[in-house]
């Protein structure tokens, strides 16, 4: 049940009328066009990660030459330790960190869907989305210091805590958004039966916001994976997320596309991907719940 | 919403409860997001650096930024911050326009429009930092698909990273090739929601899909439209990945962001954190007004 209105794609398409004066072929013309600019770019990234060595000369450079998987191999075997590490310390930071976020986002998400608050339920609304339009440096400055004083720096704690601040905002709101969407008559029965308000929560609500719980974890994954700045600043040995890696690749060998590409493909696939997955909650998450997907 | 009320006459037991729902969120944010924001307004007002005892300045490193007083205005401060007006006026009108005319174009009854569709979204959930080096590939003047696709067109080859200009354009192309998707799947989604038979008597007077576009569909999305520019405008102004990647904020620094250059200022180098976040604050203060007009604007939706 769960995954199958997972992956529900974005919405149903309209019984859309004919617009008489330009022809459905133009219209599969220009949707066509519009996918080949999305798309080409990994395309030809991926056929430049084929290549291992670049001739300059070739006139169609993408299709003269042979295929070959020197730069994976190369990516994974020889040079591979830097590379399994990078991948082992993005995926156990982005773990963390999604497993704090949803935890915090579900609690508060069940609260401010349920209760009032004296304050206003939308100004903490605003309060918990208001971190997303902060710029990243205002907040990277006092970290450094702060990871400092507390010996975070390097650290696996450090980077989940980092990660979990700013996917916290995604957790809350899709959290909430699911719980309010949610007859409030079970709760109601539940507590009429003499249940607490956190068993109430815990064997009816939570059950049935599995949906919501598989996007949320899945989008703080996606965004902690692709987080680069604070990584830069806050964990640039031991902790090295794969963007760091990625953003290094030219210190490497220079500028090698194979290699450059190899990478960049590497760290774009996991969040792709996952993305694809949740493509439902991803209008909702983005736009902070201003538009229902 | 009058349900909400009935619900929130709770008994002294629930009026707990709610609270321990809340609680570990808040202090969360309280540690982490607004904490740091308070540091950094301290710091800004100290001349800190990296291994030095910092001291209190006041307000000196905003006169010196902005040029007040005795001070000259900080040069690459505003040559900075005029690159990411540029990425800001430019890559939102960008994202819009691109955005508006996919999702008019994919909101059509069509077969594999909705596999196309999925397509389409994938550069928004691609790594930023990832995509400034598949644009360093792209843009290569001697062998990036681009300039051979230009000289083949008889446009000639662009010095992509050489120039000033199309350094610029550069960054903002991969910026607009990342966010069009984000524009385009939340517009799709407010045309879908325009009822059919508005079309339909509208289809009585005119045939011209400009005016149906025009006189229906534009003013129905055009709520959708305010609030994802200025969700565009905040991300805009964060900009720091594509060109930290793509262009090493190069020529000289014409391809800066104004966040990059705090970035710098601050953390790499001389480490003058008291200066960095002064910087950075006055960002804040512009983020703070464009989030507030969208807290503003989409406030019933929280309620």
């Amino acid at each position: 049940m769960a995954a199958k209105t997972d992956s529900l794609p974005l919405m149903e398409p309209r019984s859309a009328f004919t617009r008489a004066s330009l022809s459905d072929r133009l219209i599969i013309a220009l949707a066509i066009i519009c996918t080949f600019i999305a798309f080409s770019p990994f395309g030809y990234a991926v056929l430049t990660s084929l290549k291992s060595e670049w001739k300059d000369g070739s006139i169609i450079p993408f299709l003269q030459f042979e295929p070959n998987l020197l730069n994976w191999q190369q990516e994974f075997g020889s040079g591979g330790a830097e590379t399994i590490k990078a991948l082992r310390n993005s995926t156990l930071i982005s773990l963390g960190a999604t497993a704090v976020a949803t935890t915090l986002g579900t609690l508060a998400g069940y609260g401010l869907a349920r209760f009032k608050y004296g304050i206003g339920n939308r100004n903490l609304v605003s309060w918990f989305l208001s971190q997303r339009f902060l710029p990243p440096v205002a907040t990277l400055i006092p970290f450094v210091l702060m990871f400092r004083d507390l010996k975070l720096l390097d650290t696996l704690p450090g980077m989940v805590i980092v990660n979990a601040t700013f996917t916290l905002p995604f957790a809350v709101l899709i959290m909430r958004d699911y719980f309010a969407d949610l007859p409030p008559e079970l709760r109601e029965a539940a507590l009429v039966d003499g249940a607490s308000e956190f068993t109430t929560f815990w064997r009816i609500a939570l059950p049935l916001a599995r949906p919501a719980l598989v996007a949320s974890t899945l989008i703080c994954f996606a965004f902690a994976w692709n987080e680069f700045l604070f990584a830069s600043v806050l964990a640039n040995r031991d902790w090295k997320p794969y963007p760091m890696l990625v953003a290094g690749s030219d210190t490497v060998r220079g500028i090698d596309f194979g290699f450059v590409t190899t990478r960049m493909l590497i760290a774009v696939t996991v969040p792709v991907i996952l993305s694809l997955m949740v493509q439902r909650f991803i209008v909702r998450g983005l736009t902070f719940g201003a538009v229902k997907g | 919403m009058s349900n909400k009320e009935k619900r929130s006459d709770g008994t002294l037991k629930n009026n707990r409860a709610k609270y321990l729902f809340l609680m570990p969120g808040v202090i969360w944010i309280l540690a982490f997001t607004l904490f740091p924001l308070v540091y950094s307004f301290g710091l800004s007002l100290t001349n800190y650096r990296l291994g030095k005892n910092p001291k209190y300045i006041g307000f000196e490193n905003y006169a010196e930024i902005l040029g007040i007083g005795d001070e000259k205005v900080d040069k690459k401060a505003v040559s900075t911050a005029s690159f990411s007006a540029f990425l800001f006026l430019g890559s939102t009108a960008a994202t819009l326009i691109f955005g508006t005319f996919v999702a008019w174009v994919f909101n059509h009854n069509l077969p594999f429009l909705r596999q196309m569709r999925a397509i389409v979204t994938m550069p928004l959930f691609a790594a930023p930092i990832a995509l400034g080096w598949l644009g360093v590939v792209l843009f290569n003047e001697q062998s990036g698909p681009i300039n051979n696709v230009l000289e083949g067109l008889g446009l000639g080859r662009v010095n992509w990273f050489i120039e000033p200009m199309p350094a610029r354009f550069a960054v903002m192309f991969t910026d607009v090739w990342q966010w069009t998707p984000f524009v385009f799947i939340v517009v799709l989604a407010a045309m879908q929601s325009v009822p059919d038979d508005l079309y339909e008597s509208a289809q009585l007077d005119t045939k011209s899909n400009w005016n149906l576009f025009r006189w229906i569909t534009f003013p129905m999305i055009a709520p959708a439209l305010g609030t994802v520019m200025l969700l565009r405008m905040v991300e805009s102004l964060k900009i720091i990945d594509i060109p930290y990647s793509l262009t090493r904020g190069g020529p000289g620094s014409v391809t800066q962001t104004y966040v990059y250059y705090a970035y710098e200022k601050g953390l790499v180098g001389s480490f003058q954190l008291g200066e960095a976040a002064a910087l950075a604050y006055l960002l804040v203060i512009v983020s703070i007004v464009v989030s507030s007009i969208y807290f503003y604007r989409v406030r019933e939706r929280f309620e």
